[in-house]
């Protein structure tokens, strides 16, 4: 029983996350799911999202295979730097965390452009959606977080 | 006690010098790690893009999961929007019926006048009809988004046709205003199609009525498109439709693509720069149209006789001096 809530969960999330990213170009809407796993070091279902997450990202992304496995990566190690450097887990850690995304997400793209063979980087189209994943880290995580301690009170 | 503080002290000053050795050993093991993941990753992606299974296996799973999604959630949304209408729609439905029969009645006695013009009508469409190229077989797709992810780096869409349903990576895609780009990959029943605008797309033009051959690039969203290796000197204004030349073998030949901006002596090179603008509003896309090729090569022959030689007469056949 325990097991199903969390797969509907995350099988709603996923859609959600999905339905999102059609409407707003360029967004990563599952790195909040990342968060939430890494908040409740919840390593089990962290096993069987994380090759999903990139799985989706790589197939409805027009470059080649990579750009989401140094993302998500990425994501990861951020993450536990800032819970090695301050220790604490609340909204102001992650309003902190969204910047680094942010700027994880500009890097990442501009490392990449080369590699995946893009004619021309778009700076300030980048620049942009990297924002725009900065502005919905912190509001996504509010929002999930509340939502997930009503869905699964106990695992919150 | 006193001893087992001392103990104890001991045991935390031997384990603050065990932590004080341990962490270059740390250190390297992490700078390790770092460096057997860089080199797993650089084997993958250059793995990858020689063999694209990685590619295609993610285009197979996550754009077919992507597509199945979205065509689901589109298919709530417009459930419940017909639903909602439906409600509004009933609110008001007496006064409206009033209103559309009285309607109903004008406009029938306007259709018994304009039944003359109808046929008028159709006789001229008759006489334009193009002939029919059957190499071509248009089927209709639906847009179900436009780039997405962060690794939607190329100016693109999502449709819900795929490789088992008519969108084959290279199919053309177009409305009935003009060319819209070509799938660039798909998965059984969802495809990404590459738009013209993107930097990374080359099709081969001319222009309609000056037949001014050319490249068009896509210079990326909101941007003009450009001609590349037009001749100088060759007749283009602004205003003329550039159509499809099909040199390229990947569009069909005379689809309107764009319409010229402007055309000016480049700078730089021996060519014309023309700046053209798309003839169909790729932002606000909703249905395409994709040109399926049935696999039948039109005979590239003219249907007449040959034209007579005109010239100079032929080595075999010429006179001797007198």
């Amino acid at each position: 029983m325990n097991m199903l809530r969390h797969v509907c969960w995350w099988a709603v999330f996923i859609v959600a996350g999905i339905a999102l990213q059609s409407v707003v170009p360029g967004l990563d809407a599952f790195a909040v799911g990342l968060i939430l796993l890494l908040e409740d070091r919840d390593y089990r279902n962290l096993a069987w999202l994380l090759p999903v997450f990139i799985i989706l990202q790589e197939g409805m992304g027009t470059g080649l295979f990579g750009s989401s496995v140094v993302w998500y990566t990425a994501l990861v190690l951020l993450y536990k730097l800032g819970r090695w450097l301050f220790e604490v887990n609340n909204f102001f850690f992650v309003l902190l965390l969204s910047t680094w995304f942010g700027a994880a997400y500009f890097g990442i793209a501009w490392l990449m452009a080369p590699l995946q063979d893009v004619p021309g980087f778009d700076a300030q189209g980048t620049l942009d959606k990297s924002l725009i994943q900065a502005l919905y880290v912190p509001v996504a995580w509010w929002l999930l977080a509340g939502l997930r301690r009503w869905v699964l009170p106990r695992e919150a | 006690m006193r001893h087992e503080k001392g103990e104890t002290r001991q045991e935390g000053g031997t384990s603050a010098a065990r932590r004080t050795t341990e962490q270059p050993v740390t250190f390297r093991r992490l700078l390790l790690i770092a460096g057997t993941l860089l080199i797993l990753f650089l084997g993958m992606f250059t793995w990858n893009q020689r063999t694209r299974a990685l590619d295609d296996f993610a285009g197979m799973l996550g754009l077919e999961v992507t597509g199945t999604v979205l065509s689901f959630v589109h298919a709530v949304e417009s459930g419940i929007s017909e639903t909602w209408d439906h409600y509004f729609d009933l609110v008001g439905v007496r006064e409206e019926n009033q209103r559309l029969k009285a309607r109903l009645e004008e406009l029938e006695a306007r259709m018994m006048a304009a039944g003359e013009d109808l046929a008028e009508l159709r006789r001229l469409r008759k006489l334009l009809e193009l002939p029919v190229d059957e190499a071509w077989k248009p089927v209709g797709a639906r847009v179900l988004a436009g780039r997405m992810g962060p690794n939607g780096l190329l100016d693109s869409i999502t449709i819900n046709r795929g490789y088992s349903t008519g969108g084959r990576p290279g199919t053309p895609v177009v409305t009935q205003l003009g060319l819209v780009g070509r799938v660039l990959r798909a998965s059984p029943h969802s495809a990404t199609v590459l738009l013209l605008t993107d930097p990374g797309s080359r099709i081969a033009v001319f222009s309609q009525e000056g037949r001014v051959s050319g490249i068009l690039s896509g210079q990326g969203v909101h941007q003009h498109l450009e001609v590349r290796f037009a001749q100088l000197g060759t007749p283009v204004s602004p205003g003329e439709v550039l159509v499809t030349s099909g040199l390229d073998g990947k569009y069909p030949k005379g689809i309107p693509v764009a319409r010229v901006i402007s055309a000016e002596p480049s700078n730089y090179n021996q060519f014309l720069t023309i700046k053209a603008q798309p003839l169909v509003d790729l932002r606000n896309l909703e249905e395409v149209l994709l040109l399926e090729s049935t696999g039948i090569v039109r005979p590239n022959l003219p249907s007449g006789p040959p034209p007579e030689f005109v010239g100079p007469p032929l080595p075999a056949t010429a006179q001797p001096l007198p």
